[in-house]
């Protein structure tokens, strides 16, 4: 299945590029995303509620990131997986200037499999875009209007991973620019399995 | 009491509620439920458990690691054949690897559905993802294996000849090539597939929704070693077949009884429909790549077909779909020279076993579409061109010099083509066409009328058997081992009981698919239950004829020869004694207790009329058991056609007017065949215009749901005209040939001339969608 789809934020790109490298933003931003984790150099794991009305899910969720061009593009390897099924996604995005805001665009090729993968699969596209836009109009509210959530101290400590959830999200921290393109495929896969769970 | 339109016995207690499907029983039974693969082609790497084990209620979970000697070995290849040399079958639990979709993994039983599918859902499978052959062509590339030691996906390579197809054809004067295609679809029962299953230590009883109850009985005792007559199957009343649920034993089939046993609890697990997308059979696709040569005047001198066929992931069922293709092409035509090789290859599929039309409706698309071909290359009118090919009526026996799917000689035993051709045509208003399509199109309308014939080899054998047992009310009980699916036969096997005993079918009761009744059967499939059981029947009341006629000579004092059965006993022809066949069954089992006045006519005291004979000679009671065996299959016939209106806008495709001509011998039921025929063709509507299986290129079944899979309304099936020719069998007693498939077989060739004739372009890909047929008006511009 391909979802492909195009996202204004009304930011210069190198602020949107910078801005975005707080993993505190994606958790808050990732719809339904409830922890995110850095399991390794361009290696992330996260837990994602999704799910329509009273019909949800947790998925599981892991991205790897390959071939960064920074500004530029990048492609995202990441998988969903969860009792209704199964998503894996390829991710192609790109940034992009344009009359001072930055575009986004993001192309994605998805296997959906399992319970999900036989129903209502040509809903999904449309309805994978409606979600991963409500995702990217979220990153842009929290960048011009700020976070709505106040967030406490991180709760990583020793050798612990980074492990950021919700309502505990660091405020300062910017491990690294692989959080939002983190966010980008797991916005993707969250959206495709929020469609599909509210099928069930 | 045959060639009576009686309505349908079973209908009364079918539509008032009554019936007693899988999943009615065994309430309180333990559930299974099944982690099936989300992947097409995986390994397994890792199946953690443990997230179920939480889970309250749980009982079990099972994977193949935990499965004994016998169920863990892979399930049976029913039908070998010496083609198949790359014959391979699945694990009842995957083992290893995954390869389609549905496949099942792991199995957990617990207190109920509710519970057995939340652990299942905690089950977690770590699989590595390989690459999947989704589709024929990526299979005949064979770029990606299904089976890493299945070289080119080759599970088999069959060919049947007859002349010299290639010399024939380069000695013609006109020579066509094309390629057709049919897109997968399945039987789609409304109840799918169910096992129930009770141990008590040492008898295992199972109830399933099968249409073969002998035969699963048979492999569950080789697979479990469980002794056979300590092993009972019973098909309670099952939801429509349609050819599914002759494969077995599925999966779940062995591992539900093998759970039962190993809990000593029952255990039941009724098919969801998203698993029967997924995890039952489907049928249908095939390529043919067709090379035929003829005459000037469209006689077919020689027919080569190069079939590409797709079995799915594995081959339970050997090659008869092939089979059946490549012999039931010839349809109707005298072909000299006939050359047809099959290759089956391996997908990352859903396996394919037999659906209604088995083969015959890709083999009959491939004939019909040639004939329509042939004709249009030569201007010549498309009935005009059948009825040069066709085989004449005094040429039966017909032999075509190949082998049929039962293993004996395609030798056509009856039919009458050219008055087949006729009935159509007279039907449809084939003659009176062109004037129709003028003034539709003076409306600005396109229609085009279409023609398709088929020959349906029905009633395989090897054998049916039946019992029929008087019993001391007169009341008659007819069992046989074949199963129902709701095709009627508790009403046809009764008139054809009835008929020789003499008896309203109202005193006749019939069982059907168990074990306990009948044990000996091959099951329901091939249009065969009229022909196979039917004449079982018939031979087994005869039997019982033979004695209760014997006995009240006896009894009588009267020779045999002047008695006869007739309204339930057995009288005189000139009325001068009678007695009642129920009164018979009493004094045909010699007792020495009594327990009411009939059975106290029959005690040892009654009377005895010589003592010096014994009480029993003989076997007691007033029953007996028959067999039926044909030498060889019955070949139906018939021809159906139809008239199409194509949208010029939206290219939606409406049938306007549907007629068949069937000839399925003598009919014992005529309302019953009628149904059947009617049932078939909008299963073959179905097929040309709605449903396929829609597999995107990772192998994922995108349409796995009624939302998503069409399946036509009755608003979508033309009401249907029907006629009927009834040329007898000479291979059986009641004259009958089997009608079950008719009305499919050859939906999808008539459709498509149709909306060839509509629209001036040929139409080689079926089924078809408003925007197939939108592209094609594109591309044909």
């Amino acid at each position: 299945m391909k979802v492909s789809g195009t996202a204004l934020i009304n930011a210069p790109r190198g602020t949107v590029w910078d801005a975005l490298q707080d993993p505190a933003v994606l958790v808050r931003t990732i719809p339904g995303c409830k922890t995110l984790e850095q399991t390794g150099p361009d290696h992330y794991k996260a837990t994602v509620e999704a799910g329509v009305a009273s019909i949800k899910g947790l998925f599981d969720g892991v991205v790897e990131l390959c071939d960064p061009e920074p500004q530029e593009r990048i492609v995202l390897k990441s998988s969903g997986k969860g009792a209704p099924g199964t998503v894996s996604a390829t991710v192609l995005v790109s940034l992009t200037d344009e009359a001072g805001a930055t575009r986004i665009d993001y192309d994605a090729d998805a296997v959906v499999g399992g319970m999900i993968g036989g129903v209502g699969q040509r809903m999904l596209t449309s309805v994978g875009k409606k979600t991963a836009g409500e995702f990217f109009a979220a990153v842009e509210k929290d960048l011009v209007e700020g976070p709505t959530i106040v967030a406490s101290e991180p709760v990583a400590a020793g050798d612990a991973p980074q492990v950021f959830t919700r309502a505990a999200a660091p405020a300062g921290a910017r491990p690294g620019l692989g959080w939002i393109f983190a966010a980008f495929a797991l916005g993707a896969v969250t959206a495709l399995l929020g469609v599909l769970v509210g099928r069930l | 009491m045959t060639d009576v339109a009686l309505s349908r016995k079973e209908d009364h207690r079918l539509l008032t509620g009554r019936g007693r499907f899988l999943d009615d029983l065994g309430r309180g039974a333990l559930c299974a439920a099944f982690v099936r693969s989300p992947h097409a082609h995986a390994r397994i790497r890792d199946i953690d458990v443990a997230g179920a084990l939480a889970v309250e209620g749980l009982v079990a979970v099972y994977t193949w690691e935990d499965l004994p000697a016998g169920v863990r070995d892979p399930l049976p290849l029913l039908i070998p054949h010496p083609s198949l040399t790359h014959g391979r079958t699945p694990y009842a639990l995957a083992r290893e690897f995954v390869r389609h979709v549905g496949e099942p993994v792991a199995m957990v039983i617990a207190a109920d559905r509710y519970l057995a599918e939340d652990a299942a859902a905690r089950i977690d499978v770590d699989y590595e993802v390989l690459r999947p052959v989704v589709g024929i062509e990526t299979a005949a590339a064979a770029e990606h294996l299904v089976h890493a030691d299945v070289p080119g996906n080759l599970g088999a390579r069959l060919e049947q000849s007859v002349g010299d197809a290639a010399a024939a054809i380069a000695a013609a004067p006109h020579r066509l090539a094309f390629r057709l295609d049919i897109e997968r679809s399945a039987s789609m029962p409304l109840e799918g597939k169910g096992v129930y299953a009770r141990w008590d230590g040492e008898d295992l009883r199972v109830y399933s929704s099968t249409q073969t109850t002998t035969s699963v009985r048979m492999a569950l005792s080789a697979k479990l070693g469980v002794p056979l007559p300590h092993i009972e199957v019973i098909a309670p009343d099952v939801g429509g077949g349609f050819g599914v649920k002759i494969m077995h034993p599925w999966p779940e089939e062995v591992l539900v009884p093998w759970a039962a046993m190993t809990l000593g609890r029952e255990v039941k697990w009724a098919e969801d429909r998203r698993e029967h997308f997924i995890s039952s059979a489907h049928e249908r696709a095939q390529i043919h790549h067709v090379e035929v040569g003829f005459d000037d005047d469209g006689r077919v001198l020689g027919l080569d077909v190069r079939i590409l066929h797709d079995h799915g992931a594995y081959t339970p069922y050997g090659i008869i779909l092939p089979i059946v293709t490549s012999t039931q092409l010839l349809g109707p035509y005298k072909i000299p020279s006939y050359h047809a090789t099959v290759d089956s290859l391996y997908t990352n599929a859903v396996i394919v076993t037999p659906y209604r039309g088995a083969g015959r409706p890709q083999g009959v698309f491939c004939a019909e579409r040639t004939m329509d071909k042939i004709a249009a290359h030569l201007d010549l009118d498309r009935a005009v061109v059948r009825r040069r090919n066709f085989i004449e009526p005094d040429e039966f026996p017909y032999d075509h010099g190949l082998t049929f799917q039962d293993g004996r000689p395609l030798i056509y035993d009856s039919g009458d083509y050219p008055q087949s051709l006729e009935k159509i045509k007279a039907l449809i208003g084939w003659d009176g066409f062109a004037a129709r399509r003028e003034a539709a199109a003076a409306e600005g309308r396109r229609i085009g009328i279409g023609l398709g014939c088929y020959v349906e080899g029905t009633g395989v054998g090897p054998y049916e058997g039946a019992h029929v047992q008087v019993v001391s009310n007169g009341h008659v009980y007819v069992a046989t081992g074949l199963t129902s699916q709701g095709q009627g036969h508790q009403t046809v096997l009764a008139q054809v009981a009835a008929a020789e005993l003499g008896i309203g079918t109202e005193q006749i009761t019939v069982t059907t698919g168990d074990t306990r009744r009948f044990g000996y059967s091959v099951g329901t499939f091939a249009s065969r239950a009229a022909v196979m059981s039917g004449n079982a029947v018939a031979v087994a009341a005869g039997k019982v004829k033979e004695k209760a006629i014997a006995l009240a000579a006896k009894v009588l004092g009267a020779d045999p020869g002047s008695l006869e059965c007739a309204g339930g006993e057995v009288r005189a022809r000139d009325g001068s004694a009678a007695i009642g066949l129920g009164t018979l069954a009493v004094l045909s089992n010699p007792l020495r207790y009594s327990f009411d006045e009939e059975s106290a006519r029959a005690g040892q005291f009654a009377g005895v009329p010589d003592p010096d004979t014994p009480p029993l000679e003989g076997e007691p009671g007033l029953e007996a058991t028959g067999y039926y065996s044909p030498i060889r299959s019955t070949f139906a016939s018939g021809m159906h056609a139809a008239v199409v209106e194509c949208d010029p806008e939206t290219a939606e495709i409406t049938v306007l007017d549907y007629a068949v001509v069937h000839d399925c011998g003598r009919m014992i039921n005529p309302q019953l065949v009628e149904g059947q025929v009617h049932g078939g063709v909008a299963q073959g509507i179905a097929g040309a215009l709605y449903e396929r299986m829609a597999y995107d290129e990772h192998g994922q079944l995108l349409n796995a749901s009624f939302m998503d899979f069409l399946m036509p309304y009755a608003t979508e099936v033309p009401a249907i005209d029907t006629d009927h020719l009834e040329t007898p069998s000479p291979l059986n007693p009641l004259g009958v040939k089997g009608a079950g498939e008719a009305g499919v077989i050859p939906v999808s060739a008539v459709i498509a001339s149709a909306i060839e004739d509509a629209e001036g372009f040929a139409i080689d890909a079926m089924p078809i969608s408003p925007s197939q047929l939108h592209h094609l008006r594109g591309a044909a511009r």
